[in-house]
């Protein structure tokens, strides 16, 4: 299928879709004030703002904070519009309304070459594609944080609501008082008029619930007083203390207490399990046997007193588990079933320009080479759970997730009720990296709830099980191609990768009613190969879609994780093999990219490129576009016993307007860390079905005394925000790839580079 | 049994072998202590018993019957935040947070060890596992909570 084709195929996804939002008037995004909870003495003015008794405000909090800190910077766009400090903003969770959807997730799903889609510079195809993809997330509505959307998303919709309600409030006070609205000035939330008069929010809350405003208009950005400027997390001092709220942290009268075994063999079944001797151990209440839900393996769930109790009699059960109906799962089997597939089949194209087959006809060379990237566990800090109450038909859940509306659409199915007859509550996230994008488990603690007589459980996995039943990372492997011509320049690149795509898993689990019948082209199989920045003149990247059957998901930066350890890495041996400094060689080829080449040239000079280090220690640098922000990172490093050890990584990142540069140096430094561990260690090995790996001795994680220094440098920027959570992620890898070639003259190309 | 948690008696009948961290969260409804991997791995759940960091998860509760126990829930109050709490918030050292409760409690002992520790001290003392990678924070924070106790206390750096 040609590619123009297949975009506007999926860009339809369902026909019925297509009458439906054809038909639909466009949707704003403000709401009506009676989405938001009722609560005495506040009012409403919109789907997103509530005005509190003492002036202060109330936001529809729409997003999960699983650590990036979102719950500040969406307060703080709120705050700016309305002239509040932010310390004056208070949250309520957002319910179930499709105006909370996340519109710019889908958009960015979207396998445009980022070229193509710069502010100001969109192609036709593109302006078209996104405007009907935006038409169908908005009538979808699926609330998701992920993609590294949230701000994004929420730039013009939240603004828009702020300012509204500061519109309407300053007209009921202008009628109040019987002067111009024009003639009120606001600070810190207070009204004032030259006549002396003033006033708070609070006090024209009820004259401005149901006006209209005549105009509306955003604040000038010469004008922003807290967009832009660091500004300090009101989540902080309650992780200081033990009072924030996790997931693991909900209490209810009566709980109890659910400990889940599931077959160690991915896919598997429970045979037989005797639980006589289980059942029989002090402060056990029940077992609760458990189907595959949501993508889950099957297994068991003992309820008990405390979660000791209900762990201890879950270890106590003798089971007989049976492998999955198509056989034990093996990643070497895997691993080999790969490199046949990729050899075998042509794959879909993502990205062709001028032509590769004759630029590698005529060439002088041809530069080969293979990368792989294993299977990885998310291993967020708290693991999985959820507490459910199922009382007189209606279910309660309390879950630390990135998908409510999936989480409540599971719950209502396993409970057999209407999604109306469930109440949600998003708890802060222990870490999520993708992993709660899932809702394997929230269905596990309804089935159990529902076996409790109306009392509340809480279901946690253990963390052998967290690790052993996750939705990995996929195991994707590449095959690199580049003609050198006869002027010894890079004549063309050719890119052609396999392995299994997520997105389509991932519908089939949490949206079924979404999934085809067949598989869509997957953009995050492909994305950080078919979308470099640089001049290539003849490129071709190509992916082949695999179905290897183990539960896949999506990993923070998503392919990117991968694929720019394996574009960034032979950028970095082309360089090499045409005996070119690695900064001056991408800069070459970038001259159509000039943000790219900015961000670039930004790390190269605070890293001091080309200055010496210290005997031993080497530099190695990556750039690569992600979620639509560049990030360049220069990692230096040396190596102890034998190990690469990684000193310092200096980031430049290039990710528009930036509303809080705290968060943005906090999620850099998350970003390596996070895809450091990977780089050094990360890999999941499935035997006979069972994952090899289980606890962070057998799964490893970078800890402080090994952690580099991360210093943050922000490119200026009045474009749109884009992502911030995951771009950190992508570059790091293949900057400490190519630092260890530079070192030692040896080329990794499979991860983990420490193994 | 009786256990002495942050300065008060507390009766609860438990099986001895429980581990403490789950007679905390589970029991006594003391949620600040937090459950990561229960192998003393990564220390989400350090408390100090007698002063001493310790991984409650896999700690008997036996173990420590009669011991001072003490938890995140009393390192400062409201009114009077810990040295390390202020640090934490001036450094903006907290993401997700999960892990935090166990790395203050880490930290704690440790300035209670060494008041002005080393890189080399914070390397040894710091081995709680962060997912969000807030370890040079950490590391600041802890610097900087020990420049200003030693300020208060007249001790000079």
């Amino acid at each position: 299928m040609k590619r123009r084709t297949w975009i506007l195929s999926a860009l339809g996804a369902t026909g019925a879709l297509v009458v439906g939002w054809g038909v639909t008037p466009v949707r704003s995004r403000l709401g009506d004030g009676a989405l938001m909870l009722p609560t005495e003495g506040d009012v409403a003015l919109n789907g997103w703002i509530k005005v509190a008794s003492d002036g202060s405000i109330i936001l529809a909090m729409h997003r999960s904070d699983m650590g990036q800190g979102i719950h500040t910077a969406l307060s703080m766009l709120v705050a700016e519009e309305l002239d509040v400090p932010l310390a004056r903003v208070r949250l309520e969770q957002a319910g179930a309304d499709s105006i909370y959807g996340n519109v710019a997730m889908f958009v960015g799903s979207l396998p445009f070459h980022p070229l193509d889609a710069e502010e100001g510079k969109k192609t036709s195809t593109v302006r078209v594609g996104e405007w009907m993809v935006g038409k169908i997330a908005r009538e979808l509505g699926i609330n998701a944080t992920g993609g590294s959307s949230s701000v994004a998303d929420a730039w013009q919709p939240l603004r828009q609501a702020a300012a509204t309600a500061r519109a309407s409030l300053l007209e009921a006070a202008a009628a109040q008082w019987k002067v111009p609205a024009s003639e009120l000035k606001v600070q810190a939330g207070v009204l004032s008029h030259r006549s002396g008069k003033t006033g708070h929010y609070g006090e024209f809350a009820k004259g401005a619930a149901g006006l209209t405003p005549a105009s509306v208009v955003l604040k000038d950005r010469a004008t922003w007083t807290l967009i832009g400027k660091p500004a300090l997390r009101p989540d902080v001092p309650s992780k200081t203390n033990g009072s924030a709220q996790f997931g693991i942290d909900v209490r209810q009268p009566g709980m109890l207490f659910a400990s889940v075994r599931q077959a160690p063999m991915l896919g598997g079944t429970v045979q037989s399990l005797d639980s006589k001797a289980a059942l029989a151990m002090p402060g056990v209440v029940k077992l609760v046997e458990l189907p595959s839900i949501a993508g889950s393996t099957a297994g068991f769930a003992v309820v008990g007193k405390t979660t000791w109790h209900a762990k201890q009699a879950a270890l106590a059960v003798e089971v007989k588990w049976a492998q999955r109906a198509q056989g034990a799962l093996d990643t070497e089997k895997i691993k080999a079933d790969l490199a046949t597939q990729l050899k075998a089949e042509s794959g879909f194209t993502f990205y062709e320009k001028g032509s590769v087959e004759k630029a590698e006809a005529t060439a002088n060379r041809i530069i080969e080479a293979k990368y792989s990237a294993p299977y990885l566990a998310h291993a967020t800090m708290e693991p999985m759970n959820c507490t459910a109450q199922i009382k007189d038909g209606k279910v309660e859940i309390w879950v630390p997730t990135q998908v409510p509306g999936m989480a409540r659409a599971v719950a209502a199915k396993v409970a057999g009720v209407d999604v109306e007859s469930v109440t949600l509550h998003v708890t802060l996230l222990g870490g999520g990296f993708g992993r709660r994008l899932e809702v394997d488990f929230v269905g596990q603690a309804v089935q159990v709830a529902m076996q409790c007589e109306g009392k509340p459980v809480q279901l946690i996995w253990s963390r052998e099980e967290d690790t052993t039943h996750d939705f990995y990372r996929p195991m994707h492997v590449a095959d690199m191609r580049a003609a050198m011509g006869a002027d010894g320049k890079v004549a063309s690149l050719r890119i052609k990768s396999a392995g299994d795509t997520i997105t389509p898993r991932w519908m089939e689990r949490g949206l079924p009613a979404l999934a085809g019948p067949i598989d869509m082209p997957d953009k995050t199989a492909s994305e950080g190969l078919f979308d470099l920045p640089y001049g290539f003149a003849n490129q071709h990247m190509s992916h082949v879609a695999t179905r290897m059957g183990v539960p896949i998901g999506f990993w923070r930066s998503v392919g990117h994780s991968h694929n720019a350890f394996f574009s960034e890495s032979f950028v970095d041996e082309l360089a090499a093999q045409t005996k070119q400094d690695p900064v001056a060689f991408r800069a070459a080829l970038l001259t159509e990219a000039p943000r790219y080449l900015a961000v670039l040239q930004l790390a190269a000079e605070k890293a001091k490129w080309g200055s010496p280090l210290p005997s031993g220690h080497a530099r190695g640098i990556a750039l690569h576009e992600s979620f639509g922000s560049i990030v360049a990172e220069v990692a230096e490093v040396s190596l102890q016993d034998g190990k690469p050890r990684v000193h310092r990584v200096v980031c430049a990142i290039d990710c528009g307007t930036v509303v809080n540069p705290n968060t943005v140096a906090q999620q850099m430094e998350s970003g390596v860390i996070f895809a450091l561990s990977a780089a050094l260690y990360g890999k999941i090995d499935i035997k006979e079905g069972e994952v090899q790996q289980s606890n962070f001795p057998t799964y490893p994680v970078v800890m402080l005394a090994h952690a580099p220094v991360v210093e943050t440098y922000i490119v200026p920027s009045e474009r749109s925000p884009a992502g911030v959570g995951e771009p950190a992620v992508p570059p790091l890898a293949p900057a400490v790839a190519n630092a260890l070639f530079a070192l030692t003259g040896q080329r990794q190309r499979a991860l983990p580079l420490a193994a | 049994m009786e256990l002495n948690i942050n300065g008060q008696s507390v009766t609860t009948e438990v099986d001895p072998n429980m581990p403490l961290l789950w007679v905390l969260r589970d029991e006594l409804n003391m949620t600040g202590t937090k459950f990561g991997c229960g192998v003393a791995a990564c220390g989400a759940c350090t408390v100090h018993i007698n002063g001493q960091a310790v991984r409650s998860c896999v700690m008997p509760v036996s173990a420590v019957a009669g011991a001072k126990i003490r938890t995140i829930e009393s390192l400062g109050s409201p009114n009077q935040q810990h040295a390390l709490q202020a640090a934490w918030i001036a450094e903006q050292v907290p993401q997700c947070g999960y892990c935090q409760s166990g790395m203050l409690m880490a930290a704690a002992a440790l300035l209670e060890r060494k008041p002005k520790p080393t890189d080399a001290d914070i390397d040894e003392a710091m081995t709680n596992i962060c997912r969000c990678g807030t370890y040079q924070r950490v590391r600041a924070a802890i610097h900087r909570a020990a420049a200003t106790t030693a300020a208060t206390s007249g001790v000079t750096a």
